[in-house]
């Protein structure tokens, strides 16, 4: 699973981050994440708010940071 | 697990999460619904955004939509444009404004007054503080 983060690196985007990361470690699948910070790749995706989360490409969470458990659902729903 | 870093700092997060999104239609009301939402976006009151994108389903697009705490619609006339292209992409959470319901009139080859601009202006700036 490719977890992306889409943000240019504010503590917001450090905390959806660590959500994330402790999301995918508890439902112990595979995962990468990669932080997107150019802001011309954010937009590319069609997101004008941050952060916000893609998982396999798809934008799941604009302009907002969401707890682990919704995280979680976020992310079984791939 | 593999953590990557792409693109440089720069600045992010902003608060305001009011988007504004005009039909933009041929005709004068149309017209109107642009330039209000755009002095809207100048003035401060929300970030204009592409109806276009909604629309053709672009999924950030449209999950940003879902994700603002309030879009702002502004439709020329009784057309009902951008409110019928957030129903389609079942985004509920909508104010919508139209041109045509502030006593102004809909027509082809008319150009638009700064007068009729600043009422749709104030007219949203109103909807927004109710809401």
């Amino acid at each position: 699973m490719k977890i992306q983060i889409l943000g240019t690196g504010c503590p917001k985007c450090s905390k959806l981050t660590e959500n994330a990361e402790a999301a995918a470690k508890a439902l112990g699948t595979e995962y990468t994440i990669e932080k997107v910070t150019d802001i011309n790749e954010i937009m590319s995706f069609g997101v004008m708010m941050t952060p916000a989360l893609a998982v396999n490409g798809k934008v799941k969470a604009v302009g907002k940071v969401p707890g682990v458990e919704e995280i979680k659902k976020l992310l079984g729903g791939q | 697990m593999t953590q990557t870093t792409k693109g440089q700092n720069s600045e992010c997060c902003g608060g305001k999460r009011i988007l504004l999104y005009a039909c933009s239609g041929g005709s004068n009301v149309g017209e109107i619904a642009d330039r209000a939402a755009r002095e809207l976006t100048k003035q401060g009151q929300g970030v204009m955004f592409c109806l276009a994108g909604i629309g053709a389903g672009i999924d950030g697009m449209v999950q940003t939509a879902k994700d603002a705490d309030m879009n702002v619609l502004i439709d020329g006339c009784p057309m009902d444009c951008a409110k019928k292209v957030f129903d389609r992409a079942g985004i509920g959470k909508y104010i919508q404004i139209k041109v045509t319901d502030l006593g102004i009139e809909k027509a082809k080859g008319v150009r638009p007054t700064d007068e009729q601009v600043a009422v749709v202006v104030v007219k949203v700036k109103k909807k927004l503080q109710e809401s």
